[in-house]
């Protein structure tokens, strides 16, 4: 049964070093390239362009979910009963929704004529008229809103799972903090944020293999456009293979997005190991 | 996940009395500033999810208007009832819950006995398994996407609710075989011990006391499958091309008006109908989500 998972891991790697393409689907006749299509992928620009892309957008997903979604669970500690019960359905509510789905909303929030994000910026009157802002066409505009879109779904988890776990931190180490003069920002920056620590790491490892494998979202609101801009590597893999139909080319794009990703699985298994799982 | 890091502030007992008076007013003040952050964001968490209903529930004249409308007025089911006589829905969910069932029952009967085996004997090659069955989770989707769009290619399961189900068995196998072998850990041997003692076979002990105490495991298990079957959009949009095979989100993608151009209003409501089962479904096991999935991958 692992054979469902690794057989077409090792087809993927044989694919990667032939020309299979679209013929080959009907025909089943493709030759062997040996490392062409790598070669070909190291001095294609796209390549690099969606690698940086990746990273960046990567980068932003995690530090802006991890901020909002460990600020969140502090905010929950704070509140009432009936307070916390309203954010936490709030949450729920987000973390719900199916991606599919919650692209789609995206979609006609930011819909450029009557979407209403862009009514609602109008009537900021700090950038003027911003009614038929098309934000799918600009590439640093989509970025934003992809991120928002990710964003929105990613910190209901954190949040919560942070929350769980600070509820569990020893009042009384709080209580003597305060005893001994200590400010509350730095209560929360010396005490509490040492005792998440565990927490907040194994969070930042699950959310950097996630975000480096968001896919639904991006191709739901740019398909990777405009001119492939918005195109991460999962996105590129998709449009190479299915797309352009050259899916030697794809597959080696992806055993490259395998290996750069493996390199955090062996980062996250280790912490696993370290945090007591018995293998 | 432990928190049982050992803290560096010293551990002083605390006349409590003393403690509290001081800062109370302060806290006061907090409680208030903290409500007002919880409202704001609150409202800005849910606005997505209420402009979707609020829209789904506009008729036709008044999802595109200048001034957006903040609450439908005159609402209408209208956009309900054409996404689910006017377009392949029923047909379509049809196909979705036939995909999700298949795939929810095959990977839990496999999860189940690759646990057992996992977590009960010990055999050459089991670490390797492990961290074969963690590595995995990690792939990006587009590295089993590929291959398996070959291999069904040439064995003719394309576009059929078998080749779907087996894609998506395999993305979520690793993840079940992870949690449903936590809980059989947590039972310990002296159970199935004291079963052989009383002259249980092997599969006995399997069948008959094992099985009925990982009932929680085989919940969260397929809930967790579930959902992501439910879900799954790129397999089923590279592997169904036939429109009478699509799954929902499939079919809430390409959703369309008979009259062409896109349809906001019904757009929404097919979303609601797509997505309100599984929010629902979240707002009842919401206590168990964080404590279950934390070590898994119940996001997008």
């Amino acid at each position: 049964m692992i054979a469902l998972i690794v057989a077409p891991i090792i087809f993927l790697l044989f694919t990667s070093f032939t020309n299979y393409n679209q013929r080959t689907l009907f025909t089943g006749v493709y030759s062997f390239v040996g490392v062409d299509q790598y070669a070909k992928i190291f001095v294609d620009p796209q390549f690099w362009w969606s690698l940086i892309i990746t990273v960046i957008f990567t980068v932003a997903l995690v530090v802006g979910s991890l901020v909002i979604g460990i600020a969140v669970s502090e905010l929950l500690t704070r509140l009432g009963k009936v307070m916390r019960y309203i954010v936490t359905v709030a949450l729920i509510f987000a973390w719900g929704m199916p991606n599919v789905a919650s692209s789609q909303v995206w979609n006609w929030l930011f819909q450029p004529g009557y979407g209403v994000i862009n009514w609602l910026l109008t009537q900021l009157h700090v950038f003027g008229d911003l009614t038929n802002l098309s934000w799918s066409n600009n590439t640093v505009l989509a970025l934003v809103c992809i991120w928002m879109l990710v964003v929105w779904q990613a910190v209901p988890f954190i949040a919560l799972t942070t929350y769980a776990a600070q509820t569990q931190v020893d009042q009384a180490y709080i209580e003597a903090a305060r005893l001994d003069g200590a400010s509350e920002p730095r209560i929360y920056f010396s005490v509490v944020l040492n005792f998440l620590k565990p927490t907040i790491l194994l969070i930042t490892v699950l959310s950097i293999i996630w975000d480096f494998n968001v896919f639904n979202q991006i191709w739901l609101v740019t398909q990777g456009g405009p001119n492939n801009t918005t195109a991460t590597l999962g996105i590129w893999t998709y449009l190479t293979a299915f797309t352009n139909f050259k899916i030697g080319a794809g597959a080696a794009i992806s055993v490259v997005t395998t290996v750069l990703l493996l390199i955090f699985t062996g980062f996250y298994i280790r912490s696993l190991l370290r945090s007591g799982e018995d293998l | 996940m432990t928190t049982s890091t050992v803290p560096t502030t010293s551990t002083r007992p605390t006349a409590s009395a003393t403690a509290t008076r001081v800062p109370k007013r302060r806290r006061r003040r907090h409680r208030v500033g903290a409500n007002i952050i919880a409202i704001a964001f609150s409202v800005i968490w849910i606005f997505p999810v209420y402009w979707m209903i609020n829209t789904a529930f506009k008729p036709r004249s008044g999802v595109m208007t200048p001034t957006p409308q903040f609450i439908p007025f005159n609402p209408t089911l209208n956009n309900f009832i054409e996404a689910i006589t006017q377009t392949t829905f029923l047909t379509n969910l049809r196909n979705s819950v036939i995909v999700v069932l298949g795939a929810v029952i095959i990977a839990l009967a496999l999860s189940l006995f690759a646990s057992a085996a996992l977590s009960r004997f010990r055999f050459r090659g089991r670490k390797t398994i492990m961290v074969l069955i963690l590595a995995v989770q990690m792939l990006p989707g587009t590295a089993l996407l590929i291959p398996q769009f070959l291999i069904f290619n040439d064995i003719g399961l394309i576009g059929s609710y078998f080749g779907l189900i087996l894609a998506y068995v395999a993305a979520v196998l690793p993840f079940s075989i992870w949690v449903m072998r936590g809980f059989f850990i947590a039972i310990p041997v002296e159970v199935e011990e004291a079963a052989m003692m009383d002259g249980a076979n092997t599969w006995q002990v399997l069948w008959r006391v094992l099985f009925p105490l990982i009932v929680p495991g085989v919940i969260s298990t397929s809930i967790f499958a579930f959902i992501s079957a439910w879900n799954e959009y790129i397999l089923a949009y590279t592997f169904m091309k036939d429109q009478s095979m699509y799954t929902l989100p499939i079919w809430l993608v390409s959703f369309s008006t008979p009259t062409g151009g896109t349809d906001y209003g019904g757009q929404m409501a097919a979303s609601v109908l797509f997505a309100l089962p599984v929010v629902i479904f979240f707002l009842i096991i919401q206590r168990h989500l964080v404590t279950g999935m934390s070590a898994g991958a119940v996001k997008g």
